[in-house]
């Protein structure tokens, strides 16, 4: 196996008294695009600003292809960062702040630097724009610079912290895009910082979870959605309808809990192997999109009654009253059932929707 | 709204702003007046400005006014910016102190500072002119380019100093590429400030200049002991129109540099 | 290895404390010693340590010094307080355009030298002055008034020259008055009057000290509005320290002055960081 490109070794960091960040460890392999994914305030920028060496470490250590970095000022390390505002030089021109880097550190002669410039104005669709101020640049235009003004340095990783975050709807989807295939294109190493799980796990090819400053799941998109580690990474990813329920059985494949009165079967290989033994209470998270309505009784579901249909967009919502527990069930037509509010109804899950997961103290919360 | 106390609002504020310009604008006014006594006006000439020019004492005067200024101006912009840069990375308390010790010129009455430098220079030997000018000005006109300076720094998006580094920049290089472009305007601001202050200090001139070198504005006072006469009246106004245009291009300087900077 | 990092963080602004600390530190404790030295019949000053000048500074006929420059000070205080205020709070209520104007206006005079102002009040005061000759023309009075020279003059020159200085600051504490206090005291039932007693006037108070303190402080030395406006005729600290500093030649003297005028200064300053305590402004920034 390939050595990591970054090892973060159980990272600490206090702010005063306070731990931001705690016993973070992960490694960063060569050519990937990974993900921090987190609430704000969890950390995640501060893990971003530790790496390029903006922010000292109190403990731990960082790796970069096998050397530590964290005692080097961050000018001296190969990695650059595109900020959350893009944080463009105001008195520079679009030229003169991509070829910065290369200036400050007297890489390379001026003719050379034009075509390097030229190069990566052309990777970020912005050739023509040199003469510019920022000030005179949109806010995409903008991004687009300052993610050349990192490239053009070659650097080991690229740090982006929440570049999208200023940007509207429709031109946050195109750049999703975009930086997903300038990524593959320039075969660089991304570390991306954003709060917005859809960001996350459209482009990413890895995602780490943090929460509180503590690492809470590490996986590809698909693992992070259909299988996550606790109920923190459950809440925070997808909307879920999260129950408690009581653990009756428990075999190879499938384990049998109660919810409310209804008794369902949730197959085992998709529960986190948990130290849950039968009669406990653990909990039930089931994605509300992977659910369906219908109007004939059907095996393993849950039946209830009907009791708000919202038409949002191009989704339905739909509640249903379960014994009492409210079921949320995001549907984007209706199948073959045409159900009103009052109606009984049956609420069946694709089988890959439906994880178990260990009771947590304080489960409202976030993390245990 | 009641219109009775908005009314009432506009003639109190519109009296003060009278009064507030009488003095000066009759100044002005009288430095036209044919008669040299304020008793009555004679007719208009500008005869009292060509006496200015001809008195060879206001003439010296102001070519020292004007190069204590401009020392001044320059020196302390050095000093002003160095301290403002400086404390950009200094610890919360020694900025605590730096920020009490600058107001401390602003803080003591002229006349004690004044004197209590005059005894010190003399004590030290100093020649009293331009020299003990120029190191006197500096003394207050430091803090108010320390303190317009530092204003602009706070402004400075500290991620903008970060991506700096980021790019690989060292800390000089920072300075030089980042920082002080950023604050060129408000350091010239600062510095066209400083050349309008030290050209209007009477009180701690008055103690500093020389035998052989009085500022205009000490020579006007001993002007205005002596008596009233328009003479005085023009060279105040030509003072007022100089100032002011200094002033006036400092703020022109500052507007242009905020209206460049809209992101 | 904390303690090197932290000298080396100050290193940059070292040489600008001593510049400053040399140019006034040094010569006010210079001017300190001084005051406690004595002169010989020449009037040079001598190493030797005297009480003297401090027993002619309490001397009644200086005391009469003190308290005129005191009741000066404060009445220029008071004065700037009660023609400002409304000034500055009528001000922070235009509309921003009439505002901005009302503020250039305010500000302006800091730029018009303060020689010019002292001597329109001259021209405007003066036995010959344009008031005595518009009076005179009237038919009002026979005789032109005596307007010059009275401690009243010189209270008009120093409140003229520093009433900016106040207006500004109360305008800043007035600007940072929260709107919503002032609509909840009307909405439970308060009159104008009691709103403005009740809430403006005490959230104010940060703004009021300061005006007070930057008026106070400069009014003590501005000794060339005395000498124009007051001819002599009343003394204050400020011609003291200044004639026996030069043509007094009594230097420890002059300087023991200067000790009780930074003292008084002094005093000033810790009464408004009383004042102030807990509030956060500042008295520039």
């Amino acid at each position: 196996m390939q050595a990591p490109l970054l090892q973060l070794r159980t990272i600490n960091k206090y702010y005063g008294r306070s731990h931001i960040l705690k016993d973070i460890s992960f490694d960063i392999m060569d050519g990937e695009f990974l993900t921090l994914l987190g609430p704000s305030g969890c950390g995640k920028t501060t893990i971003l600003r530790c790496i390029a060496g903006l922010e000292d470490i109190n403990s731990g250590d960082i790796l970069l292809k096998g050397r530590s970095i964290k005692d080097l000022a961050p000018n001296k390390r190969n990695v650059n960062t595109v900020f959350q505002n893009y944080a463009l030089f105001p008195h520079l021109n679009v030229y003169d702040n991509v070829a910065y880097g290369p200036r400050v550190k007297k890489s390379m002669s001026e003719k050379e630097l034009r075509k390097r410039v030229a190069d990566v104005m052309e990777l970020v669709q912005m050739s023509g724009y040199e003469e510019r101020m920022p000030h005179q640049l949109s806010g995409g235009q903008r991004q687009r610079i300052a993610i050349a003004r990192a490239l053009i340095n070659e650097p080991d990783i690229l740090l982006l912290d929440e570049p999208l975050g200023a940007l509207d709807l429709k031109l946050r989807k195109y750049m999703q895009t975009e930086l997903a295939q300038l990524q593959k294109q320039t075969k660089t190493t991304f570390v991306y910082v954003t709060h917005d799980q859809e960001e996350a796990l459209n482009m990413s090819d890895r995602i780490v979870v943090i929460s509180e400053g503590e690492l809470q799941q590490m996986g590809s998109p698909r693992e992070i959605y259909n299988t996550p580690a606790n109920l923190f990474v459950a809440d925070f990813i997808g909307d879920r309808n999260i129950k408690k329920v009581q653990l009756l059985e428990k075999n190879q494949e499938y384990c049998k809990v109660m919810l409310g009165r209804s008794i369902i079967d949730i197959k085992c290989s998709e529960c986190v192997e948990g130290p849950y033994s039968t009669g406990e209470t653990t909990i039930l998270a089931i994605h509300m999109d992977k659910m369906r309505i219908s109007c004939d009784e059907i095996p393993n579901s849950l039946s209830g009654e009907v009791r708000l249909i919202h038409y949002a967009g191009s989704q339905i919502r739909t509640e249903v009253d379960v014994d009492g527990e409210i079921i949320t069930v995001v549907e984007y037509q209706r199948n073959n059932c045409d159900y009103e509010i009052g109606d009984k109804v049956s609420v069946s899950w694709e089988e890959s929707g439906a994880v178990l997961l260990p009771m947590e103290e304080d489960a409202g919360e976030s993390n245990a | 709204m009641n219109t009775k106390p908005k009314r009432f609002r506009i003639f109190y504020l519109s009296l003060f702003f009278v009064i507030l310009y009488i003095p000066v604008l009759s100044v002005i006014l009288y430095s036209f007046n044919q008669s040299p006594s304020t008793a009555q006006w004679t007719g208009f000439t500008m005869d009292w400005y060509k006496d200015l020019f001809q008195d060879r004492v206001i003439v010296e005067a102001f070519k020292i006014s004007i190069l204590v200024a401009v020392s001044t101006s320059i020196l302390s912009a050095i000093l002003g910016t160095a301290a403002a840069i400086g404390t950009l990375n200094v610890t919360k308390r020694m900025e605590k102190t730096i920020n009490g010790v600058m107001i401390l010129p602003l803080l003591v009455p002229e006349v004690a500072l004044g004197v209590s430098l005059l005894l010190f220079f003399t004590a030290l030997k100093l020649p009293f002119g331009y020299l003990t000018l120029v190191l006197s000005h500096s003394l207050f006109c430091v803090p108010y380019v320390y303190i317009m300076v530092q204003l602009r720094l706070k402004e400075i998006d500290k991620s903008i100093i970060e991506a700096a580094k980021d790019l690989g920049a060292a800390k000089w290089q920072i300075i030089k590429t980042i920082i002080l472009p950023l604050i060129m305007p408000s350091i010239l601001t600062a510095s066209l400030l400083a050349v309008a202050i030290s050209l209007d200090d009477v009180v701690i001139s008055t103690y500093m200049a020389g035998p052989t070198s009085t500022t205009l504005p000490v020579h006007v006072f001993s002007m205005m002991r002596v008596g009233v006469t328009p003479k005085i009246n023009a060279l105040c106004t030509l003072i007022l129109v100089g100032t002011f245009v200094i002033v006036g291009f400092s703020q022109f300087i500052s507007k242009k540099s905020n209206q460049k900077e809209s992101i | 290895m904390l303690k090197t990092k932290k000298i080396k963080q100050n290193a940059p602004v070292v040489p600008v404390l001593i510049w400053i600390g040399f140019l006034v530190g040094v010569p006010l404790i210079y001017v300190l010693a001084l005051s406690f030295l004595s002169r010989d019949h020449l009037g040079n000053v001598v190493l030797e340590f005297t009480l003297d000048n401090y027993k002619r500074v309490v001397d009644p006929v200086y005391l009469k010094v003190f308290y005129s420059s005191f009741l000066l000070a404060a009445l220029t205080g008071l004065i700037t307080l009660l023609i400002g205020y409304p000034v500055a709070y009528f001000t922070a209520n235009l509309e921003s355009k009439k505002r901005s104007l009302a503020i250039i206006l305010i500000i302006l005079p800091f730029w018009i030298s303060s020689l010019l102002r002292t001597y329109g009040w001259i021209i405007l005061l003066g036995n010959t002055g344009l008031i005595n000759n518009m009076l005179l023309k009237l038919n009002i009075i026979q005789q032109p008034l005596n307007m010059m020279y009275h401690f009243g003059t010189v209270l008009v020159g120093t409140t003229y020259m520093l009433i900016p200085f106040m207006i500004i600051a109360v305008f800043n504490s007035v600007g940072k008055l929260d709107r919503s206090l002032l609509e909840a005291s009307y909405d439970l039932g308060a009159s104008k009057w009691k709103t403005f007693f009740n809430i403006t006037l005490p959230l104010t108070v940060p703004g009021i000290a300061g005006g007070f303190t930057l008026v106070f402080i400069p009014s003590l030395g501005m000794y060339f509005i005395s000498d124009l406006l007051g001819g002599g005729m009343t003394i204050f600290l400020g011609n003291v320290i200044n004639t026996q500093a030069t043509r007094g030649r009594n230097k420890p003297l002059a300087a023991a002055f200067s000790v009780g005028m930074i003292v008084l200064v002094l005093i000033v300053l810790f009464i408004y960081s009383r004042v102030i305590r807990d509030k956060k402004e500042g008295l520039f920034l």
